[in-house]
């Protein structure tokens, strides 16, 4: 402490140090005192290790020529989930999908939480003319049909990366996905944050910060968006579990990428095979179950998280 | 903005370009703001006329709607949309305020003017660190690099009597004596001449009323401050303003200095908003009432504001406006039962027709 110019009046008495970890504790205890929370943290956790580390858990991912097993055959005998059509693991393709799928699924959720929040912040404090345009733009997107735009999109999208081009090591095809399911998807996230928007700015540390002589883009960062964030990780792990599902979706109905099996590719590729016909319920069951679960585990943290973010919520449930 | 070398009163910096250092602080005359309504406009603000000295304290107080916070935000033209400067002069070191545009009395705005606004918990951004509000002004007024601000926020809540690592705290864990501490810190962050309080301490219990009152007196002390108090509790006047003004339906009733003002009130009004305020010595069980409501200011009475519910009123009072009258103790008064006074002089014959003391 340096000597002021003038000594406090009357020191209030106050405790020592910043509680501002304590709130990041509090928020954690809360987080894990409620069983959806700790459930849905589980199941991502599980699912997060194995993409992150698919070769430490089942080795390479096989291919047609690195296949080992029969065609086909059951659970057991050292293939705990089966093989496929080619002889190839399907405990290793679904681990090994866990990643291609979560990819997409974050990538996706990016482009929708950065695209909605920015439309959605500028939108609501803007107001007027900006926020008519955005808003009809986000009107459009809002009634796109997901899989028909991504039938429309994908050729047109490849014709012009190339269908061997590579962003960042990521397949265009896979980026066709993640597009469409961003276009889709970020007009919801821009709806929900613009009406917060719309009551932060009427409340009056926002006429005070004007005052104070903070322009607009200033107090869109530095006090708008701050008081939204709860909205905005909330509306990102739910709309993780709908990339996810999506990507499932589209790749199921053939406009995945052959060379990444992920979950919904896998799916494909086994109705390709007749798998259904052939009862062999082995190569359905773990992709399946695999985007259920982490669609579940999702909507449960997005759910625990909206719940402690948002102090209306309490109220509601 | 060039810097001017000139050093006025107590206060150790250099006054903003065009400044007259002979010039006094604040100089208001014949302010008139209107508001735009869809039926007629409204004459919130009429022909109000005050100065300010440096060090001076002056209260402004009056009944809600009189148009006290009307006239000291539009100083530095903070009026809602529909609201704008009907005529007048706002001379700031003998720099006309009302003709600026935005950006150009966005310049004085906290620099020289600056405000304490009601309502801590509201001013403040539940979701940012008390030292980062505080220092925002500097970062963005003075353009301080974010290193320095945070430190001289550091030094302005000392001053304001929160120790400087309550800096990193949020708005919720402060109590509200300590938040109105934060937001009286964040007024003064670019060295203001002269601080508006728009009821600083209303919402606050009575103890940490006293608390921030005694911080204000101190400050403006120390730091050669002049403060504009807007409040409607007369004895917060009382007991820090040099000179009070009395308003009522936007314009000025009453104006001088606080101690005449409460120990002989001359305008009806005065008299009788004094008289509806408990007494600690008089034995009054119940407080009056002035029957009637304020007038629409949309279509203000003709004469007199306040005839309508004025115990003396005249016939002249309900056609002319009444003249400022002047008296030898510094007090001015807008009412016709001193306008023929040959010789104004403290004490007044209204007073004690009235039967009527304040104190």
């Amino acid at each position: 402490m340096t000597p002021t110019t003038a000594p406090p009046a009357a020191v209030t008495p106050a405790r020592r140090g910043s509680r501002a970890g304590g709130r990041a504790r509090d928020f954690a205890g809360r987080f894990l005192s409620r069983n959806d929370g700790r459930l849905g943290l589980l199941i991502l956790v599980v699912f997060g290790l194995l993409a992150a580390f698919p070769d430490v858990f089942v080795g390479k991912l096989e291919t047609a020529t690195t296949a080992t097993g029969q065609s086909l055959q059951p659970p057991g005998g050292g293939y705990l989930f089966g093989t496929d059509e080619l002889g190839r693991d399907v405990l290793n393709m679904t681990v090994h999908g866990a990643r291609i799928s979560m990819t997409i699924g974050l990538m996706a959720t990016l482009i929708t939480v950065l695209l909605g929040a920015v439309v959605g912040i500028v939108a609501g404090y803007v107001g007027g003319k900006t926020d008519t345009v955005l808003m009809r733009i986000s009107d459009f997107f809002l009634v796109l049909p997901t899989i028909v735009l991504a039938i429309i999109l994908a050729p047109v999208i490849l014709d012009i990366v190339g269908a061997d081009a590579e962003l960042f090591g990521i397949r265009a095809t896979m980026i066709v996905i993640v597009v469409v399911i961003g276009l889709t998807s970020w007009a919801t996230t821009a709806r929900v944050i613009r009406s917060q928007v719309l009551s932060i700015k009427m409340r009056m540390f926002v006429d005070r910060a004007r005052v104070v002589g903070s322009g607009p883009g200033r107090i869109m960062r530095r006090h708008v968006l701050p008081n939204v964030i709860n909205l905005i990780v909330a509306q990102a792990v739910l709309t993780f579990a709908v990339a996810v599902f999506t990507e499932t979706t589209l790749a199921f109905i053939g406009l995945g990428d052959p060379f990444a099996p992920s979950w919904g590719e896998i799916l494909n590729s086994a109705q390709g095979a007749g798998a259904p016909g052939l009862g062999a319920w082995w190569y359905i069951a773990p992709p399946a179950i695999c985007v259920v679960l982490v669609v579940l585990a999702f909507t449960l943290v997005g759910n625990a998280l909206d719940d402690i973010l948002n102090p209306r919520s309490g109220a509601r449930r | 903005m060039t810097e001017d070398t000139t050093q006025r009163g107590r206060r150790q910096w250099p006054l903003p370009k065009l400044a007259d250092p002979k010039a006094p602080l604040l100089r208001v005359e014949d302010l008139a703001v209107r508001f735009r309504m869809p039926n007629g406009s409204v004459k919130a603000v009429d022909g109000v006329s005050f100065g300010l000295d440096d060090g001076e304290a002056l209260g402004i107080a009056g009944e809600s709607g009189c148009g006290k916070t009307t006239t000291a935000l539009s100083l530095v033209h903070l009026l809602p949309a529909n609201g704008y400067i009907k005529r007048g002069r706002v001379e700031l070191f003998g720099i006309d305020l009302v003709p600026k545009t935005e950006t150009q009395i966005a310049r004085y705005r906290w620099r020289e003017i600056s405000i304490v606004f009601q309502g801590a918990m509201n001013a403040l951004n539940p979701v940012q660190r008390i030292g980062d509000q505080i220092a925002e002004p500097i970062e963005v007024r003075l353009g301080q690099p974010r290193e320095s601000s945070r430190r001289r926020a550091g030094e302005l809540l000392e001053l304001v009597g929160i120790p400087r690592q309550r800096a990193g705290a949020y708005p919720h864990e402060l109590s509200g004596g300590m938040r109105q501490r934060a937001i009286i810190a964040m007024s003064l962050a670019c060295d203001p001449a002269i601080v508006i309080g728009d009821e600083p301490t209303t919402a606050l219990d009575v103890m940490v009323q006293a608390q921030i009152l005694q911080l204000l007196e101190q400050l403006r002390r120390d730091l050669g401050l002049s403060l504009i108090l807007i409040t409607h509790d007369l004895s917060v006047i009382a007991e820090t303003c040099d000179r009070a003004m009395i308003m009522y339906a936007g314009r000025v009733a009453e104006e001088g200095p606080s101690r005449r003002l409460f120990t002989a009130p001359r305008h009806p009004y005065t008299q009788k908003l004094l008289s509806s305020f408990p007494n600690i010595r008089t034995d009054r069980r119940t407080l009056e009432v002035i029957p009637g409501m304020p007038p629409d200011l949309r279509k203000p009475p003709p004469g007199c504001r306040f005839a309508p519910r004025c115990p003396f009123a005249m016939p002249v009072c309900t056609e002319v406006v009444p003249p400022e009258v002047r008296f030898s103790d510094g007090v001015r008064v807008a009412c016709h039962l001193y306008s023929d006074a040959e010789a104004p002089m403290a004490g007044a014959a209204g007073l004690k027709a009235a039967g009527e003391t304040g104190a």
